[in-house]
């Protein structure tokens, strides 16, 4: 049985009348990359704040390594760090200084290694004597990234840690995040707004909404809760025909170029295909595009509820 | 006590004061401005009034002494506020890292540098107008764990108040201080001030080790009962900063320690 390195409690936050995080409860295994996603405002950072003892919840409790945060904070947070895409190190002190700082006060051994190691995984090795104000926001990101793995973290919180970063440097990062995972059991709570990156990283997603807890599946199962898949048809004569062909059946329908873009319930799909057929509209090419991470999440966050498939 | 954080607060700083040039100013510029300023302003008394006898060493000792408080004061809240500016408060608590040991890197880091601009200050003092603060004697050195309590229970004060109200009232940090100060009687004997203001100066340590050195510079003697109601007075100062600034910062995590930055 996996052990739970994280496990929330009836996690609440209220700042004065404002209910911000509400009753909230997960876990995380061992070595287990979970994805918190949610709208802005959703409660995530907050969420995030009070699991680093930064944050007092009004109510519940948080537990890591079956040991009250409340009781063994200190214990808990020499194997626990986080990355932001919202912290920033002192400016002054040059990228090195700035690890050496960290690295001492988790009681880190052997730092110079440390730091070294770091500083090759995330290709910051050419700014250790930098100043860290100097550098650029990507750069910012992956000394950042470098902070939070310092003190070998058994659970790390990750707060949009690719925000900001390249398109070849984000997959090194992710590549290395998945190393951590597999090799050292790194577990994980990701925040991202990317949610190709979520469905490629994630083991499980927590949805969050206006503080609640809305979904918790796999990226794939919280996918497959969207009921609408989209068809694109490349027509080659009558696009309009077959435009009110699909207003007719109270289809979503728009024309771009020679295609038509449906949006409809994956058991309609079919009925297109021979309502088309019949009405003798003809097409080259046909492509099915499933529901994705980025349609719950776009469907869910604009209506604030999960929803209903039909039977 | 985990003295790797204390360690890695105490680096921090150190690694901060070596690349800016304000806290290197605030060592050694404004120290050596000060020394000048008030060693021009006693040489010109001295020669004006010359009935005041060793003014020059009264002004410079008082001066010099009052660094010790307000540098004590400066570096717990400054090194808070350098938190504050660069982002690095949640950095800092979410590790390991407990309020004490924050509070006992700032104190030490205070120690270390006042150590220092002291010391620069006492040379200047010297070398620029024969005003030796070792004429002191042995006093010097319970004079200046008292004044350094004081300045560690304001600065302790002041924090509490920066940590739970935010930047916005961080003028406190270089200037909270100096409502003390015409209480110490830092330049000039408490008898000089109004009855009601020698009441103040009455709970306030300072005033005593002021009192303490002028009564030295003039006679020799010193009265220990001075030192003794300083060093009570002080306990009590530091019990009550230490709370406030506990109770400030368990207040202040309440909101949320990352609105700070």
């Amino acid at each position: 049985m996996l052990e739970k390195v994280l496990e929330v409690n009836n996690l609440s936050k209220s700042f004065g009348k404002t209910k911000a995080v509400k009753n909230i409860s997960f876990h995380i295994n061992e070595g287990e990359i979970v994805g918190l996603l949610g709208p802005n405002g959703a409660g995530k950072t907050t969420t995030i704040q009070m699991l680093l003892g930064t944050l007092t919840p009004t109510s519940g409790d948080a537990w890591y390594f079956g040991k009250s945060f409340k009781d063994h904070r200190e214990e808990i947070l020499q194997k626990v760090n986080f990355c932001s895409s919202y912290i920033r190190l002192p400016w002054r002190l040059t990228v090195y200084e700035n690890l050496d700082v960290i690295a001492r006060l988790y009681g880190v051994k052997n730092r110079k290694r440390r730091i070294k190691k770091l500083l090759d995984a995330f290709d910051i090795s050419e700014f250790e004597k930098r100043p860290f104000a100097s550098l650029s926001a990507g750069q910012i990101m992956r000394v950042v990234l470098a902070k939070s793995f310092i003190n070998y973290p058994k659970v790390i919180l990750l707060d949009e840690p690719t925000a900001s970063l390249d398109p070849d440097i984000a997959k090194k990062v992710r590549d290395f995040l998945i190393r951590e995972q597999k090799e050292f059991q790194v577990s994980m709570l990701y925040t991202s707004h990317n949610m190709a990156e979520v469905e490629r990283l994630c083991d499980r997603v927590i949805f969050l909404n206006k503080g609640k807890i809305l979904a918790e599946d796999t990226p794939l199962g919280l996918a497959n809760k969207i009921d609408i898949s989209r068809v694109d048809l490349l027509i080659n004569r009558d696009i309009t025909k077959a435009q009110g062909i699909c207003v007719e059946n109270k289809w979503k329908a728009n024309i771009s170029d020679n295609f038509l873009k449906v949006e409809l319930k994956e058991k309609d799909i079919s009925k297109l295909l021979s309502t088309l057929a019949k009405s003798g509209i003809d097409y080259s090419e046909i492509s099915i595009d499933k529901p994705t991470l980025e349609d719950f999440f776009l469907q869910v966050s604009s209506k604030g509820k999960l929803p209903q498939k039909e039977k | 006590m985990n003295w790797n954080a204390v360690n890695g607060i105490i680096f921090r700083h150190l690694y901060n004061f070596k690349h800016s040039w304000d806290r290197l100013a605030d060592s050694f510029y404004w120290p050596a401005m000060d020394i000048f300023l008030w060693g021009f302003t006693s040489v010109y008394i001295a020669k004006q009034a010359g009935s005041i006898p060793q003014i020059i060493v009264v002004l410079l000792s008082g001066l010099i002494l009052w660094q010790v408080v307000w540098r004590a004061q400066y570096e717990i809240s400054v090194n808070l506020l350098e938190e504050m500016w660069n982002q690095n408060i949640v950095n800092l608590f979410a590790s390991p890292l407990r309020v004490r040991e924050w509070v006992v890197g700032a104190f030490i880091l205070g120690l270390i540098k006042m150590f220092f601009s002291i010391s620069f200050a006492t040379i200047l003092a010297y070398i620029f107008y024969k005003a030796n603060i070792f004429s002191l004697g042995f006093y010097l050195i319970p004079f200046i764990i008292s004044l350094m309590i004081t300045g560690w229970s304001i600065g302790l004060i002041v924090s509490g108040l920066i940590v739970n109200f935010g930047m916005r009232i961080q003028t406190i940090a270089w200037g909270g201080i100096f409502l003390l100060a015409p209480f110490s009687a830092v330049y000039y004997p408490i008898s000089t001030l109004p009855s009601w203001a020698q009441k103040v100066a009455a709970f306030i340590p300072t005033s005593y080790i002021f009192e303490g050195m002028r009564t030295i510079i003039f006679t020799g003697k010193m009265s220990e009962d001075l030192l003794i109601k300083s060093f009570l007075l002080n306990g009590l100062f530091l019990c009550f900063g230490i709370v406030t600034f506990i109770l400030m910062f368990k207040k202040s995590k309440e909101k949320g320690l990352a609105r700070l930055e």
